[in-house]
């Protein structure tokens, strides 16, 4: 098998760009959404500084071996969907370990690092991480199916699978992207898109009133740091595929960093206008109000 | 005059059928099945007689070789006295039931004895 | 030979004889009435034996040394040989049966039963009709006798059963004398062949001669609903009598009428038939809500001679083949129901499930399957060839409607059989044992004998591979003779002879054939492994399930309809056993075998219709069918494979059947059973391809019915507490996709069903091991109380989590695979709403797969289970194999995938895949596993070494050392979220799982009890209106027949 080992060190590379880009955007948006909430908010080196002191807590328990592994699925799944997915267009350098599969390897692999922190978290024996993680499970359930109707949509469109053909079908101009070559699919994506981003409406999951932050409860020092640090990398890539998938994809660093940018900030936006779904009322208004447009994206291609 | 007999087992019958559906009484339904058995024989003894022929007993009066036109149908003949042996034969086993019902209930009423149903 | 006026000399010297016997010397009376019956019979298996090896033509038998029409003449041939030998055995076997009650009735008693058989060979000997009318009198007599005497040791109830025979027998005869003596009357002749010569039947006098002696011998026949009195009588009777009765008065007067019906032609066939199917289908309906054992006995007696009735009125289409199919249905009841009713006197009670005190006798339990087989028609007994036969022709002629009321009443009457004997298996038994005495289980077992003996020649004259040949189904059967070795010795047997059965076949299949072949042959081998953790002899394991997998096996083999059909039904009767030896399973497997008894029938109609009357139709010849028979035979075997693969509204008894079954035959049946609808629908779909029934693509229909499959399915599966549940229907979801991706057509949703086949066989066998396993430690299938067995039972831990990654369709393991080719396929497809369908239900799976691992494995450990240990080794291996399976099947999917590949070119030959080194191409996308497999790989385990470096001071802490809101739980109960798990759904989308289909079938089940149980409230026990029924039947007859 004849190996490129110079994707190695590329890889690296896009990594370090990709860590640090999604420690300041959290905060960036955090900050926003607290501006919003006429409070402070937090400073914006604040995700590093959690990070360091995390690594350097000295005690640290674990409950099993699952509880261990946990947060290494977790974060083994944003690192590994951000090599799987072409983050520059057109750059070798950039396209990382993308041979490997197309968007449907990317559209699996987002469930890997969920399945495996899922378990983690389960075997903590903490009710509140298993109630979280089955809220996170059923919203999940229909907060996805807008976006794989969508991504449907545009596969038919196109006619391939492939990231990379998808991108370069909307290369030559702003009205190229899918965005308006087929604007319901978009639409149902991004109404999708807000479910996957833990922010409000759709934050019962980890709810902090209820159930203390859902999911990790019961991690701490170490584990927790590598899950902050999958917190930098994960929404970064998800928002890449669908860059990719509906803005035209980013054929540069700047363009990439506005992009996922604005993307990032339509959850924020939505987020700070909207208090928070119970998760019945989620799953109905996803079922009601986004798989429609799915369903007519895909009958309308 | 066949024809009359013929009528009057058919009514023999009839009326037999009709007293073994409508008595409840063991014995009464067997004395009608007699009747209706007894029409069934007059009707028999009707089919094989031919008009104006005489007895099939081949002797001094009729020869055996003109027989076959002078004689009427011996064979129904032959036949009735089978079937009165085994009309016989039933009544006896239906009366012999009906004893032995009696023994057991105490009754003759035939709507007495439904025990096994549906 | 001798004469065969023997038989009636030698019962009347016999009877005569006895008279003269002191009554006190009754073993030499009961010697002479044996010797005497004993000799009928040989006479008659001599006469057998010589027409039907010999070649002898047929005899006739001149009595007063005259020729008819001046005497009476008898007939020997090859139907009377046979027909005289089952009136004479059983008549023989019941003497021997009734060996206690002859010595204290005394020599009357032998004489009456001496008469009744030599009246009985009388009717099917005799060429005169006065004659006939005199053996039918004589039997009358002779049952009325019987019947008094057979009450001597009852209750008295056979006495009114017995005067209200008397005296419908009474108007009866009244009938057949009048009606014989009109016939002579019109003919001149009283031989029956001398009748048929003349074309008097056109004659109006002729035609009402005729009728009176027809509806006589058809009323002797019990048609519904003139048979209150013979229901009463198998009430009542002694059940050797009741075997006499059933047996063999009803074989003799359908050979009666038989020889009647020659006499009437053609007309009178209609009529035969009418009254025939009406019999079949009231009375099976009828036995439905019986408890009283003889009497369902009684109305399962007069369904199958109405069936009988009706071939005989269908012999203007069956034409030769009428002797082939009436004997084949008649020998398969007697036989049966002979057995039956002396099995029936071996037990105590009369309720049905009484009849459970011979669960202990493997032997009894082995005979009682045997009957009911017969009577369902199942192979490889004569009624299976019989009714191949009958449906294939009905088929051809296009009488659809007759044939659905024969399927109806059929399956009825299985379901009753069937429903009988899970009560015997499953039931309490009552404190009295069974009372096995030499001389009534003697006639138990020679009729088991022969109905096996029956089955063999069945095969041999059906013209067809005589079934009880095929080398699968021997070995099954051979295990009921191993069936005293130990567990082991079996098990090791078996697993040889499936491996050596599967090396010696496998140059001849096809890549398709042989993805099957290595799943059920080596598969099942492999499940089989998990079967060594079974100790003792297990009685009736080994031939059930090798049933099943001789079922599957031919199956594969099977390149004509009827070996498909005879191996299906093989495999259905076999997983059905299986599935009834779990605990609560009786009414799983009761609805397991009448759905899929239902769906059978469904193939054999279809497989009739397209067979259109041809005699050996190939598999193969299905392509040619055309157009406006094609897409309904697509349709009724889609139906007919669907129930198998448990598709929405035929899935219900899919749960309970996987869920009872026992630890290692649930995966048998759900990893390998359920792929064997998927092998109909291949076969299905690669001949027939898409069909067009009013305009709709009915490929398209399958679609949208595998979508809503695989998401209820899903949906239902996370409602679940029950962990074996939970995956039965996860099982409904997975074949809901494989069957999707058939119905898409294309060379890529074929690929995706096989790699569902292969991944499904792998992931759910080793998840119903792993979950057995730990049902068998905890004694508890619930999950929520269960919970932390993970470091208990690790082995089953890592089992489970790698099922579940592998079914979630996650990468790196092989269930991705599958969605890869999934999503491509659908790319290909025309079709997209049922995608929408399909796309809800992917990631429902996650729901019940977290839930099934959580709930079990993580959470808090309870403290009841804190001593328990890892499932037993041979649970374990198997489960193991299957992990490596699966880890080798994910990284190289080519290795089963590729040939099959190939193979689907020759039918799709568009959009096929790039196999190029480790990267797999379509005309989409690309996959390559080994590269994901290692790239995942290699971030793990670099940031599981960066994790354990940072933290490798971590300390194991004690299992309530949480944070929780500053207490410390102290009750695992109450800390194990686990219980309604996804409560939010059930809000959400809980109206979706409301069970409409449970109560659709449940509803239908109990319309059909309550008719049959209001309906049957017509027989009020009155003798007279049972008499009035008959006349009201002559009329009925009469004016349906003649007055139009």
């Amino acid at each position: 098998m004849d190996f490129d080992w110079m994707k190695i060190p590329y890889a690296f590379l896009t990594l370090f760009i990709v860590v640090n880009y999604g420690f300041l955007l959290n905060a960036f948006i955090q900050k926003i959404g607290a501006r919003v909430g006429r409070r402070h908010g937090i400073p914006i080196w604040q995700n590093y500084a959690d990070m360091f002191k995390n690594y350097g807590l000295r005690s640290s328990i674990t409950h099993g071996v699952m509880f261990y592994l946990g947060p290494v699925f977790r974060l083994s799944g944003g690192v590994g969907l951000i090599l799987f997915v072409p983050i520059i267009y057109g750059s070798t350098m950039f396209s990382n370990m993308s041979f490997a599969g197309d968007l449907i390897l990317a559209l699996y692999f987002i469930f890997f690092g969920t399945l495996g922190m899922a378990l983690g978290a389960g075997e903590s024996g903490h009710p509140h991480a298993a109630i979280g993680i089955t809220r996170g499970l059923s919203q999940v359930t229909t907060a996805e199916l807008p976006f794989a109707l969508a991504v449907f949509s545009v596969a038919l469109q196109y006619q391939t699978l492939s990231v990379t053909d998808i991108v370069a079908a909307q290369q030559g101009g702003v009205l190229n992207w899918t965005l308006f070559t087929n604007p319901l699919a978009v639409s149902a994506a991004m109404l999708s898109f807000l479910g996957s981003m833990m922010r409000p409406p759709f934050d019962v999951v980890i709810a902090p009133q209820e159930i203390p932050i859902g999911p990790p409860t019961e991690y701490h020092s170490s584990y927790l740091a590598l899950m902050q640090t999958n917190r930098a990398i994960f929404p970064i890539a998800k928002i890449v595929i669908y860059m990719n998938l509906f803005f035209g994809g980013a054929t540069d660093w700047p363009t990439f960093f506005f992009k996922v940018f604005m993307i990032y900030l339509w959850s924020a936006f939505v987020g700070v206008v909207f208090p928070r779904f119970r998760v019945e009322q989620s799953i109905r208004w996803f079922l009601i109000w986004a798989v429609p447009l799915g369903v007519l994206s895909i009958v309308m291609v | 005059m066949a024809y009359l007999v013929m009528a009057t087992g058919f009514i023999l019958i009839l009326i037999g059928f009709y007293g073994a559906l409508t008595n409840r009484n063991l014995l009464r339904m067997i004395v009608a099945f007699t009747i209706a058995n007894t029409g069934v024989h007059l009707v028999i003894v009707a089919i094989g007689y031919m008009h104006g022929r005489t007895a099939p007993i081949i002797d001094s009066a009729v020869a055996a070789s003109d027989a076959v036109l002078r004689i009427i149908d011996p064979v129904p003949q032959a036949l009735v006295l089978t079937a009165i042996v085994i009309g016989v034969g039933v009544t006896a086993l239906m009366l012999a039931y009906a004893y032995k019902l009696y023994e057991s209930k105490r009754t003759l009423d035939i709507g007495k004895f439904t025990e096994l149903k549906w | 030979m001798v004469n065969a006026l023997y038989i009636i000399a030698a019962a009347m010297a016999a009877a005569f004889f006895l008279g003269l016997i002191k009554e006190d010397k009754r073993g030499l009376a009961y010697t002479v009435t044996l010797l005497a019956l004993a000799f009928m019979t040989w006479v008659s298996a001599g006469w057998l034996w010589a027409f039907a090896v010999d070649g002898v033509l047929t005899v006739e038998i001149f009595t007063a040394g005259t020729e008819p029409p001046f005497a009476i003449n008898l007939r020997m041939g090859l139907a009377e040989a046979a027909l005289t030998l089952l009136v004479n055995l059983t008549g023989l076997l019941s003497a021997i049966y009734l060996k206690d009650t002859l010595l204290e009735l005394g020599r009357r008693a032998m004489a009456v039963l001496l008469i009744a058989t030599m009246a009985l060979c009388g009717i099917i000997l005799t060429r005169d009709a006065f004659n006939l009318f005199v053996f039918f009198e004589l039997t009358v007599i002779a049952t009325g006798g019987l019947i008094l005497f057979s009450d001597a040791n009852d209750d008295g109830r056979a006495l009114s059963a017995g005067f209200k025979y008397l005296i419908v027998s009474q108007v009866i005869s009244v009938f057949l004398l009048l009606g014989v003596l009109f016939a002579y009357h019109v003919t001149g002749t009283l031989n029956i062949d001398g009748m048929n010569g003349t074309q008097w039947a056109l004659l109006n006098g002729g035609a009402i001669a005729f009728f009176m002696m027809f509806i006589a011998v058809v009323a002797e026949l019990k048609p519904f609903p003139a048979n209150g009195w013979a229901l009463d009588i198998y009430e009542s009777a002694h059940p050797a009598f009741s075997a006499i009765f059933s047996a063999a008065s009803s074989a003799a007067t359908v050979f009666a009428l038989d020889k009647l019906l020659l006499i009437g032609g053609a007309d009178w066939l209609p009529v035969a038939t009418g009254v025939g199917i009406l019999t079949f289908v009231a009375s099976n309906l009828f036995a439905l809500p019986q408890t009283n054992d003889r009497r369902l006995l009684g109305y399962s007696s007069i369904a199958q001679i109405g069936l009988v009735l009706t071939v005989l009125g269908q012999r203007d289409i069956l034409g030769e083949s009428t002797e082939f199919i009436a004997f084949g249905l008649l020998v398969s009841h007697s036989v049966a129901k002979a057995g039956l009713f002396w099995l029936s006197g071996l037990v105590a009670g009369r309720g049905l499930s009484d009849w459970s005190v011979i669960a202990k006798r493997p032997l009894l339990v082995f005979a009682f399957v045997t009957f009911i087989c017969m009577l369902s028609g199942l192979p490889p007994f004569p009624g299976f060839y019989a009714k191949w036969d009958l449906v294939r022709l009905l088929a051809s002629e296009g009488r659809l409607a007759l044939l659905a009321l024969i399927l109806i009443g059929a399956l009825i009457e299985a379901a009753y059989l069937f429903r009988w004997f899970g009560y015997i298996i499953k039931r309490e038994a009552p404190a009295e044992a069974v009372v096995c005495v030499a001389h009534k289980v003697l006639p138990v077992f020679v009729a088991v004998f022969a109905g096996w003996a029956l089955g063999f020649v069945w095969g041999e004259l059906s013209g067809r591979a005589n079934l009880l040949l095929a080398i699968p189904l021997l070995f099954a059967l051979s295990f009921l003779l191993l069936d005293w070795l130990p567990a082991w010795v079996k098990n090791s047997i078996a697993i040889v002879g499936m491996s050596t059965f599967f090396y010696l076949t496998y140059p001849g299949y096809d890549p398709l054939q042989l993805i099957f072949a290595i799943i059920i042959l080596v598969g099942g081998a492999i499940t089989l492994l998990a079967s060594y953790s079974a100790h003792g002899r297990r009685v009736g394991f080994y031939p059930s399930a090798m049933l099943m997998y001789a079922g599957l096996a031919m199956l594969i083999h099977a390149t004509d309809t009827f070996g498909f059909f005879a191996a299906w039904e093989f495999l259905t009767i076999g997983s059905y056993f299986l599935i009834l030896r779990g605990k609560e399973s009786e009414p799983h497997a009761l609805s397991y075998i009448i759905f899929s008894l239902g769906g059978a029938f469904m193939i054999l109609a279809g497989f009739a219709i397209a067979a259109d009357g041809s005699y050996h139709y190939l598999i193969e010849s299905l392509r040619q069918l055309e157009q406006p028979v094609a897409p309904w035979v697509f349709a009724m075997l889609a139906i007919g494979f669907m129930t198998k693969t448990a598709a929405i509204g035929v899935h219900i008894w899919l749960p309970g059947a996987h869920a009872e079954a026992e630890t290692d035959v649930s995966p048998m049946v759900s990893g390998i059973l359920l792929k064997a609808g998927l092998y109909g629908m291949m076969v299905l779909l690669l001949t027939m391809g898409k069909q067009q029934l009013y305009g709709v693509e009915l490929t398209h229909v399958l679609l949208w019915i595998a979508a809503i499959t695989a998401f209820l399915g899903n949906l239902m599966a996370i409602f679940q507490e029950d962990a074996k549940r939970l995956l039965a229907y996860s099982s409904i979801g997975q074949m809901g996709y494989a069957l999707f991706g058939l119905a898409l057509m294309n060379h890529l949703g074929w690929l995706m069903a096989l790699m569902f086949v292969i991944n499904h066989y792998i992931y759910k066998s080793m998840l119903f091991l792993a979950v057995g396993g730990v049902a068998k430690r905890t004694g508890t299938r619930d999950m929520y109380k269960m919970g932390g067995l993970i470091t208990l039972m690790p082995f089953s831990f890592v089992a489970v989590l790698i099922g579940i990654i592998a079914v979630s369709g996650v990468p790196p393991l092989s269930g991705f695979g599958g969605r890869w080719i999934f999503y491509n396929a659908i790319l290909d497809s025309d079709y997209r709403l049922p995608m929408v369908v399909i796309f809800l239900a992917g990631p429902i799976a996650f729901l019940y797969l977290f839930r099934l691992i959580y709930a079990i494995f993580l959470g808090q450990l309870k403290d009841e289970f804190r001593q328990i240990k890892e499932a037993p080794f041979w649970i374990v291996l198997p489960q193991m194999i299957y992990v490596v399976l699966l880890l080798i099947f994910a990284v190289f999917p080519g290795i089963a995938l590729r040939r099959v590949d190939e193979y689907l070119t020759r039918f799709f030959p568009e959009g096929g895949l790039g196999w190029a080194t480790n990267q797999i191409t379509s005309n989409y996308g690309y996959w390559n596993p080994v590269a994901i497999m290692i790239t995942i790989g290699v971030i793990f385990c670099t940031l599981f070494a960066w994790l354990l470096f940072v933290n490798r001071k971590a300390q194991k802490v004690k299992q309530f050392n949480i944070v929780f809101s500053a207490e410390r739980p102290f009750r695992p109960e109450t800390t194990h979220f686990a219980w309604n798990f996804f409560a939010p759904y059930r809000k959400a989308l809980g109206f979706m799982v409301q069970p409409f289909v449970t109560r659709f079938w449940g509803g239908l089940t109990e319309l059909l009890h309550s008719t049959a149980d209001f309906s049957r409230k017509l027989y009020n026990g009155n003798g007279q209106t049972y008499a009035f029924h008959f006349l009201a039947f002559v009329v009925v007859v009469f004016f349906m027949r003649l007055g139009v």
